[in-house]
């Protein structure tokens, strides 16, 4: 089978990677986009500082959503445990990942334990017509709205009824909510920034700051993508930094706006693009003759690749470490179905053991 | 390899060694002068004081609360030297490879890691694993967790408590237990806001007592090297200096180690109803033979505060300089993230002053540790400052000038002459330590020990000296040399290993499929996880 490519020819890994490496030690921007296991987090960002480039999530928007909820306001926040084990109030706040419908089901299954109250309320926050996961026999989720508006206007109306205040749209079914909260032991809200704006977000730990005045709520980050949050802890530890990192004068530079990898590519500041994803992405648009780096599962070349070298998928093909939103840390998994294919860890070292340099890779 | 160091003023308490003298390294062990056999490498350590790496038993540097402060505070750390590393990563701002680095130049070897949830073990240890150089340990959070508090409440027998905290410690890869404001984040959970160390947790009727006093005979029971590490309940209050000094007295006879001791000397005599009791509280310590201590000194200038005692992060958050912060109810202990800037107003003088008068009124350097408590009483980088206070009177003089006026009129230091000498620094930062822990093969520089030694050039500028050692050796592995760093190696994370017994095995799988709907190997990892050779290091439990 094969499993390395430069352009459409196949070739050996070796080559390949020797290829990749030479286009990273020449370009003039670099730029990686992550979709990877803490491993392959780990040996990006080490060989980004060695070639001096930035590196984003695959889905970096929504990544940066969540972590400017961090950099910029700080969260309460409570883990998944806590939350199945405690939480007799549960709402969900505007649409959730598809990943995280399965663990909704489950907390409407179950009761908290660690509760007096041994029963869960559902609610939803989001504009009319929005649906919840489907939680079991046939329950459904309040829904708290405003008509039409956003997601971030409910929030604030919701906020501001909860203190007493006016609104210009009363929040639906306000009632009901605030004699869920005045009998609730730990209420939690889930979050994620998949579809919720930055000020969404912020408006929601406001929420969850005021009734922390006299009682106990908080919320339970859903990231957007796992791989991505836990590039996001990786990038952190290693650099202070999480994702749009670059490394373009020397040591880590944090800034969203700057090193919004898409951003790159699509202004033309990008001149090479290193691609880590065990799956499959469409090619982006460019507008220079940007050189593309894929490191994917896959079988044949990705179209418009200079180089493609495949790699396994962490947790089926090889063992890894990753996020788990269900547990709220990292986690190691076992493969699935053990294969030949090399971690992208294994393949970006092989990449940088390339690249001259007088000391080894720290990672 | 065979390495002498000549000529050094050897400085070695636990051989009672004290004057100039030579060392031999071969390859990374301290041997005895070989007779009649000439070294490969020879540093000439004429005019510098010789001792062995320091270890730290309490900072800070890595787990899931340490990172999230990073997350929160990018700010904090943007600004940095924009030249070239030798060592990748190392000029990264608070990173897990610039924390390894910056111990190293000053002499550490080995740092613990004092909170790691037993849930993010795998976390805790990747971090570590990511900082070069040193040897790291930590301790494992006990005493806010449903399981433990479930069988207090139960009355379960001493020897089921036992292997579950035996279950713990190996599974979490730790050198120890700590409890941290036993019972209060499960009471703020549940809405309470204060917590004393004999209230009762809601829900279980257990006090905070019999937690710390379960959980000290559990550790004594297993032969965990490591007395409980305790952080007690009312943590910067005024007036916690009562909780302190019933916690000392809870201890009856048995080890126990009090961490960060400053953060509870506050008494509530003067117009501000906070004034300084470290003098009571040194006499007690002084008193209590059972008892150490460390001391989580403050040091000026801007911090952040993170700490598992998740209620008072809480009850902190008013204070919090940048105004953000992060509070996590975790499945145990959770905790909080608090920014805060210590100036030189009344408060901070206080508690500046609280910390020094504890370390110069605590007559023993075997029981008293030095530690800032990283971050959270200053950066770990303010230690080179820390030893000119405590070694100069005058340093102190000096820095007094600048300070709050009506809090020095509260406190004993201005009148305390004391000056650590280097005999009692090598006492506190290496032999007491080891011993503390159990970590025979280091903490001296006698033959048989690992060679991790710091070598410092004598000047008239302590914290210069203190601050660059001219000379680190790692296993012996000449890590530093002038100051700088010249290259990495990766240290270990030291652990006990006790066997789990399998009753408890089961029980605690049937207790996480139940209640979490997760089987526990969410929560095990196998030590190829970590993604090093070797990284950890086996340490007995005592027989």
């Amino acid at each position: 089978m094969a499993v390395a490519w430069i352009g459409n020819r196949e070739t050996l890994v070796e080559r390949a990677a020797a290829h990749a490496a030479a286009l990273l030690g020449s370009s003039r921007c670099p730029v990686f986009s992550l979709d990877t296991d803490i491993h392959g987090t780990r040996a990006a960002i080490a060989l980004a500082e060695r070639v001096g480039a930035a590196y984003d999530h695959a889905d970096g928007a929504a990544l940066s959503r969540e972590t400017a909820l961090f950099t910029d306001k700080g969260a309460m926040t409570v883990a998944p445990g806590e939350t199945r084990r405690r939480a007799d109030v549960v709402v969900i706040v505007g649409e959730l990942p598809q990943i995280y419908h399965e663990f909704v089901g489950e907390l409407a299954e179950t009761v908290p334990d660690l509760s007096a109250k041994n029963q869960r309320e559902f609610f939803l926050v989001g504009p009319n017509g929005a649906s919840a996961p489907p939680l079991s026999n046939g329950r459904t989720g309040t829904l708290l709205s405003c008509g039409e508006a956003s997601l971030g206007s409910t929030l604030a109306a919701l906020r501001a009824q909860y203190r007493g205040r006016q609104t210009s749209q009363p929040v639906s079914n306000f009632d009901d909510f605030a004699k869920a909260l005045a009998a609730a032991r730990f209420p939690v809200f889930l979050f994620s920034g998949d579809a919720t704006e930055g000020l969404a977000l912020e408006m929601l730990q406001g929420l969850i700051a005021d009734l922390n005045r006299t009682s106990r709520a908080s919320g339970l980050h859903l990231p957007a993508s796992e791989n991505g949050w836990g590039s996001a802890l990786a990038s952190t530890w290693m650099t202070g930094f999480p994702l749009r990192t670059g490394f373009a004068r020397g040591f880590p530079d944090f800034d969203p706006w700057r090193y919004d990898v898409a951003r790159m590519i699509a202004a033309g500041e990008a001149d090479l693009h290193l691609r880590i994803s065990s799956s499959i992405v469409p090619p982006q648009k460019k507008r220079n003759r940007m050189a593309l780096i894929a490191l994917a599962k896959t079988q044949k070349p990705v179209a418009g690749a200079a180089v493609t070298i495949a790699i396994g998928e962490a947790g089926v093909d090889h063992e890894a470490v990753v996020y788990s939103s269900r547990t709220g840390s990292l986690r190691s998994v076992d493969a699935r179905a053990a294969s030949e294919l090399p971690s992208a860890a294994t393949i970006i070292r092989l990449v940088a053991s390339h690249i001259s340099a007088e000391v080894a890779l720290p990672c | 390899m065979l390495t002498k160091i000549a000529g050094g003023d050897i400085i070695d308490p636990v051989n009672g060694r004290l004057g100039k003298g030579d060392l031999w390294i071969r390859d990374d062990m301290l041997v005895g002068a070989p007779a009649g056999a000439s070294a490969d490498r020879t540093i000439d350590a004429a005019g510098c004081i010789v001792m062995a790496g320091a270890i730290d038993i309490h900072s800070h540097i890595g787990g899931g609360n340490v990172n999230t402060a990073r997350l929160l505070l990018p700010e904090q750390h943007a600004a940095h030297q924009a030249r070239p590393a030798a060592t990748p990563l190392s000029n990264a701002g608070w990173s897990t490879f610039q924390t390894g680095c910056l111990y190293a130049k000053m002499g550490f070897t080995t740092v613990v890691e004092p909170a790691m949830s037993p849930g993010a073990a795998l976390h805790t240890h990747l971090e570590l694993a990511d900082i070069p150089i040193i040897d790291k340990a930590t301790l494992a959070i006990l005493g806010n967790d449903d399981f433990l508090l479930s069988m207090i409440r139960d009355d379960a027998s001493s020897q089921m408590i036992e292997d579950y905290v035996a279950w713990t410690v190996a599974s979490t890869r730790a050198l120890g237990v700590k409890v941290i404001n036993a019972g209060a984040a499960a009471a703020f959970k549940e809405n309470v806001r204060t917590f004393s160390l004999d209230d009762v947790v809601p829900s279980y009727g257990v006090s905070s007592r019999k937690i710390v006093k379960t959980l000290q005979a559990a550790v004594d029971s297993l032969g965990v090297p490591h007395p409980l590490h305790v952080h007690c309940n009312n943590l910067g209050s005024p007036g916690s200096a009562d909780t302190a000094a019933s916690t000392m007295a809870a201890a009856e006879g048995l080890p126990l180690h009090l961490a960060h001791l400053q953060f509870y000397g506050y008494g509530t005599e003067g117009k501000r109803k906070f004034s300084s009791a470290a003098a009571r509280l040194a006499e007690l310590v002084n008193t209590t033979p059972e008892v150490t201590i460390d001391i989580g000194q403050v040091m000026f200038g801007q911090t952040v505060t993170i700490s598992s005692d998740v209620m008072r992060q809480f009850s902190a958050r008013g204070s919090a300089s940048p105004k953000k912060s992060v509070i996590h109810d975790g499945d145990g202990n959770g905790g909080g993230i608090v920014p805060y800037n210590y100036g030189k107003d009344f408060y901070g003088t206080m508690q500046w002053a609280i910390g020094l008068e504890l370390f110069l009124l605590i007559d023993d350097p075997w029981r008293v540790f030095f530690t800032t408590d990283h971050p959270n009483g200053a950066p770990f980088t303010t230690y080179p400052a820390l030893f000119e206070l405590l070694m100069s009177r005058e340093a102190r003089t000096e820095m007094t000038a600048g300070l709050s006026k009506s809090a020095m009129a509260l406190s004993t230091l201005a009148a305390i002459d004391r000056e650590y000498t280097f005999e009692e620094i090598a006492i506190m930062t290496r032999a007491a330590p080891a011993k503390l822990l159990g970590l025979t093969d280091r903490g001296h520089l006698g033959a048989g020990a690992i060679a991790d030694i710091a070598i410092y050039r004598r000047c008239g500028n302590i914290a210069k000296m203190l601050g660059q050692a001219a000379y680190v050796f790692k296993d012996g592995d000449l890590v530093v040399q002038d100051g700088e760093i010249t290259h990495y190696r990766w240290g270990k994370a030291l652990r006990l290993n006790p066997s789990p017994d399998k009753a408890m095995v089961r029980r605690l799988e049937d207790y996480h499929q139940q209640r979490y709907g997760l089987s526990l190997d969410w929560f095990n990892f196998p030590d190829s996880a970590i993604a090093r050779e070797q990284p950890f290091g086996e340490v007995a439990c005592r027989t």
